[in-house]
């Protein structure tokens, strides 16, 4: 009977290993200017459904290169539609966006990735995953043959993203990722990968374009993708809940390549195991918020182990107690007292503008064409004492 | 007894926190302006006590705000998000005297504490920094060349001891172009004790702020000290000039439809009006609006947490004639204040509460008061190479109005100061000698380091018009410094303009940003200049390389042929020795090179 207990707590824990206990979402368009209206409504409807499946704002980077919500042209002030019948208003009334406008590069791209960022970089603006995070990497813009354009300025190649997933896993974080793209050529984007536990999908094969699936006439642009837009559908229509058991197979087979007008791709390759694990993972793995709490050890556990942390525990709230005693000397207001003269700091003057007084500046003029006058004098004198002799 | 003497402490703390220090208090002011406009004032205010906030025990000062003014070592904070002008032709004096407005796009300016003026730098660098993550707005884009240390214009808002106020520096810095939406108006909700559930925040929506005619987002904090002791009181503050026709069209249909001809009174006194030609009358009544209406939602009851007598929140600037219906199940209380011209309203708790004005005619339109000041700035001239920038500023009243005028120019724009020229015309006064400029202020532009920053301390008599001009040349960037929508053009923040005035407050206006067209490049050349070196070294390449591999073959090794064609081959033969010989030389020159 205990035999089996702790068989059965084993698998549990064996499990629990193999799953991820935070999921994030990167959503990137990169697309500026209003005619691409439909790349900020595609990422926006990822964002709102990332959102709905309990992914919180701190654990989506959103990237919008433009704003077409408060933009003139746009006769629906404050909102984005993702569909002619404007029934959902994607842009809402909380919503927050961590890169936007020229902050949408591909280096920040690349440094966010990679977490290579300043140190006075927020929070809100990294990535903060680690080893057991999965990661929903979504990207749609314009591109070609293993490039996708950023802001119609700059490119990212397959083989940058290629290599900034590598660094990635070599950093330990991620756990497992999806790659999902829409653009034209998009299969190409993911032929380069060759870090472990990446699921990737995209909307077109090589030389074929992604279309765009409907205008509205009002908005006066059209105002989402086909492969964007069929994925939304399927995780509106059967992914309506976090207890969702479907699986990213489900969401594949659903592709209709008649409705999408291009060939999706898929690569599994790179998975531990294999296209029908990769296929087998659940929708909700990389779209929601699961969070999994792991056992660090099977049969009971050391128990002095949540004691000592316990005693560690103390011992920093101790050391910040007595910070915030030290600090007592100086606080953050003080009271007032006239006391002390206010003297002009020297160091600070010379990053100041300094006064400029005119009539100063004419006595100065006055100086330099007298030293002028002088010093001509002087070689004139010269020249007459040379010419002498 | 340590729970009993727990209690009695807390019970302590919560009086004097009552009492003494920390409070929350919103006001609304509505004011109907001329031409349809409808101007919403919305301010929140909110403390905390310095102990409070040293120990980091926040109640109603948002925790997120103050653990990054704490980190960044910054005394008193000015932050400001803005859309659109305040059109004071017709609209009037600004409202707090423009001194809760900023210039189109984001402004900041802050007192950062510090020993000397590169830490200052440093702890700007990681406020505008922090401050971006919890905005939405890239504030990180402030570096060293968007920021300015103001002298004159700005002056400290709250109580800062003579011994601090060595160690803090000012600091400014504007970004012009940048958007304001959605995504800035969340944190800021975040930010209010009621987070935009009740009380007046209950009327912000993104949809009709975003839609104003001028909208201006503000948070101010500083230290004040009574004589209790000190305080950090922070200060939100959102005004906006909504159009009433264009707020009150559905959120699903916003687009302008034409009026069927049955609701158009015509104007019958014009000579082709007839039963198919129209001319709309104009109407001389104030226009039906509601707060539901115009502001796209109900006020949701008073905020819980308000403290004190909340006897005035929602107030409304009308005549005593105009009409207000109270839609409302709580209970709530109006007060009128200031000579019947202004009524206040009590909000009740969990109910919502509607005010109704329908359409009327009134027997006078209600006065506005006359702005300070007048002022328009533009960009003069043309050409890629240079131009110049001419400010208008005007004195309409009958003092002589003193004031500070600051230009924070981006370094690709280079002024000239000595072209600098202020000239005053006063109707009726001929006399050019008056000075019109008391003092300058100037830190010249480094290329790529810093902006220029111009400060003048002008001087306007009574009733004239001061026009201020400079001129300057454009910079040429690098290929790799122009933003991805280089042909926009680049812009300008706005001039600020302080008015000295003699009793207490501030009075600030700002001109509008201005958008400077630079030089900019083909963008893409560098791929013309590719794609055509490709072409001609793959003509010269590939014709060589054809002469190099191609086998000739001799006449006599093909047979069957004609006497004629037998000469041909002859001659041809030759041609081939000759290629021979050419490609013998070929060959060696290669082997040489090699």
């Amino acid at each position: 009977m205990i035999l089996r207990f702790t068989a059965l707590l084993l698998a549990v824990a064996t499990l629990a290993c193999a799953e991820h206990t935070s999921n994030w979402a990167v959503l990137v368009s990169t697309s500026r200017f209003w005619f691409n209206y439909r790349h900020l409504a595609n990422v926006l409807s990822l964002y709102r459904t990332v959102k709905r499946l309990g992914i919180p704002d701190s654990q989506i980077i959103l990237m919008l290169p433009d704003d077409m919500a408060c933009n003139p042209r746009n006769a629906f002030p404050g909102t984005v539609y993702n569909n002619a019948d404007r029934a959902l208003d994607l842009y809402g009334d909380n919503i927050e966006v961590d890169y936007r406008g020229y902050e949408v590069t591909v280096e920040n791209f690349i440094r966010l990735m990679t977490d290579r960022v300043g140190e006075d970089m927020p929070r809100s603006k990294r990535l903060l995953t680690d080893d057991r995070s999965n990661i929903l990497v979504y990207m749609t813009g314009h591109g070609g043959n293993e490039f996708l354009k950023f802001q119609d300025a700059e490119e990212i190649s397959a083989f940058d993203l290629a290599d900034a997933f590598a660094q990635m896993w070599e950093k330990k974080r991620y756990h497992e990722m999806l790659f999902m793209i829409d653009t034209c050529q998009a299969n190409t984007m993911y032929s380069k990968f060759y870090s472990p536990n990446i699921i990737a999908t995209g909307s077109s094969e090589i030389d074929q374009s992604s279309y765009s699936h409907h205008a509205d006439n009002d908005v006066g642009v059209a105002v989402i993708d086909r492969y964007t837009y069929y994925n939304l559908d399927f995780l509106e229509t059967q992914v309506r809940e976090p207890t969702s058991k479907k699986t990213l197979g489900d969401l594949f087979d659903s592709y209709d390549e008649s409705k999408i007008h291009s060939h999706p791709g898929f690569r599994y390759d790179l998975f531990r195991d294999g296209e029908q694990a990769a296929k087998q993972r659940l929708v909700m793995d990389f779209f929601g918020n699961v969070q999994n709490v792991e056992l660090e050890s099977s049969n009971g556990g050391n128990e002095t182990q949540w004691k000592e942390d316990l005693e560690h525990l103390q011992r920093i709230i101790d050391a910040a107690r007595a910070r915030h005693e030290g600090g007592r000397e100086q606080p953050y207001l003080h009271n007032v007292d006239n006391d002390e003269a206010v003297a002009s700091n020297p160091l600070l003057e010379q990053e100041r503008a300094a006064k400029i007084d005119m009539e100063n500046g004419w006595r100065r003029q006055a100086i330099g064409a007298s030293a002028l006058l002088g010093c001509i004098g002087l070689w004139l004198v010269g020249f007459y004492v040379d010419s002498g002799k | 007894m340590f729970p009993i003497l727990f209690l009695a402490v807390c019970l302590i703390l919560r009086i004097q926190a009552v009492y003494a220090i920390a409070d929350y208090h919103e006001r609304l002011l509505l004011r109907p302006l001329p031409h349809n406009s409808l101007l919403a004032s919305f301010n929140f205010r909110s403390n905390a006590s310095s102990v409070s906030f040293d120990e980091q025990n926040f109640r109603y000062f948002p925790r997120s705000l103050g653990q990054i003014l704490q980190h960044a070592h910054a005394r008193e904070l000015h932050l400001r998000f803005s859309l659109g002008r305040w059109d004071s032709e017709n609209w009037g004096a600004r409202p707090w005297n423009g001194a809760r407005e900023g210039g189109t796009g984001v402004e900041i300016w802050a007192w950062v504490e510090a020993e000397t003026a590169a830490e200052a730098n440093a702890r700007w660098l990681t406020l505008t920094n922090a401050l971006s993550g919890l905005f939405c707005a890239s504030l990180n884009f402030i570096d060293s060349t968007k920021t300015i240390r103001p002298e004159k214009t700005f002056l400290p808002e709250g109580t800062h001891i003579n011994q601090s106020m060595r160690n803090l520096h000012l600091l400014h810095g504007t970004l012009p172009h940048e958007v304001v939406c959605t995504e800035n108006l969340t944190p800021f909700l975040k930010l209010l004790p009621c987070k935009g559930k009740a009380g007046i925040s209950s009327l912000l929506d993104g949809h009709k702020l975003f839609d104003a005619s001028w909208q201006t987002m503000a948070i101010d904090v500083r230290p004040v000290c009574l004589s209790e002791g000190c305080l950090l009181e922070m200060e939100q503050t959102v005004d906006m000039v909504l159009d009433i026709d264009r707020s009150k069209r559905p959120h699903d249909n916003p687009i302008p439809r034409p009026v069927p001809i049955e609701q158009i009174t015509c104007d019958t006194s014009k000579s082709y009006s007839s039963h198919d030609s129209c001319y709309p009358l104009r109407k001389n009544v104030e226009p039906s609006w509601s707060l539901a209406e115009v502001f796209g939602r109900p006020l949701k009851g008073a905020c819980p947490l308000e403290s004190g007598e909340a006897s005035s929140t929602v107030c409304l600037d009308v005549p005593s004639e105009r009409s207000v219906h109270v839609q409302t199940d709580g209970s709530h209380h109006e007060s009128k204040l200031n000579d019947n011209t202004s009524r206040c309203y009590k909000l009740p708790v969990g109910s919502n509460l509607d005010l109704v004005l329908p359409e009327q005619e009134l027997a006078a339109q209600p006065s506005l008061a006359e702005p300070p000041l007048y002022a328009s700035r533009s960009i003069v001239g043309h050409g890629q190479e240079r131009g110049g920038v001419q400010a208008t500023i005007i004195n309409p009243t009958n003092d002589t109005a003193n004031l500070v005028y600051l230009e924070s120019l981006p370094w690709f724009m280079k002024p000239y100061l000595h072209t600098l020229r202020a000239t005053v015309l006063t109707p009726g006064v001929l006399d050019m000698t008056q000075h019109a400029i008391k003092e300058t202020h100037y830190r010249p532009a480094l290329n790529r380091h810093r902006g220029t920053h111009l400060e003048l301390l002008l001087s306007i008599p009574p009733a004239s018009t001061l026009t201020l001009s400079y001129d300057f040349d454009k910079a040429i960037l690098r290929y790799t410094e122009y933003p991805p929508d280089a042909n926009r053009g680049f812009d300008v923040a706005p001039a600020v303009i302080r008015l000295e005035s003699q009793s207490s407050g501030q009075t600030f206006l700002r001109t509008t940003s201005l958008l400077l067209p630079l030089p900019t490049p083909d963008f893409s050349m560098p791929y013309n200049v590719i794609i055509l070196t490709s072409t001609v070294m793959a003509l010269g390449f590939g014709s060589i390389f054809n002469i190099l591999v191609r086998r000739f073959v001799g006449a006599d090794e093909v047979d069957g042929r004609s006497k004629l064609a037998m000469k041909v081959l002859a001659i041809k033969h030759k041609a081939r020795l000759l290629f021979g010989l050419l490609m013998l030389k070929i060959r060696g020159k290669g082997r040489k090179a090699e």
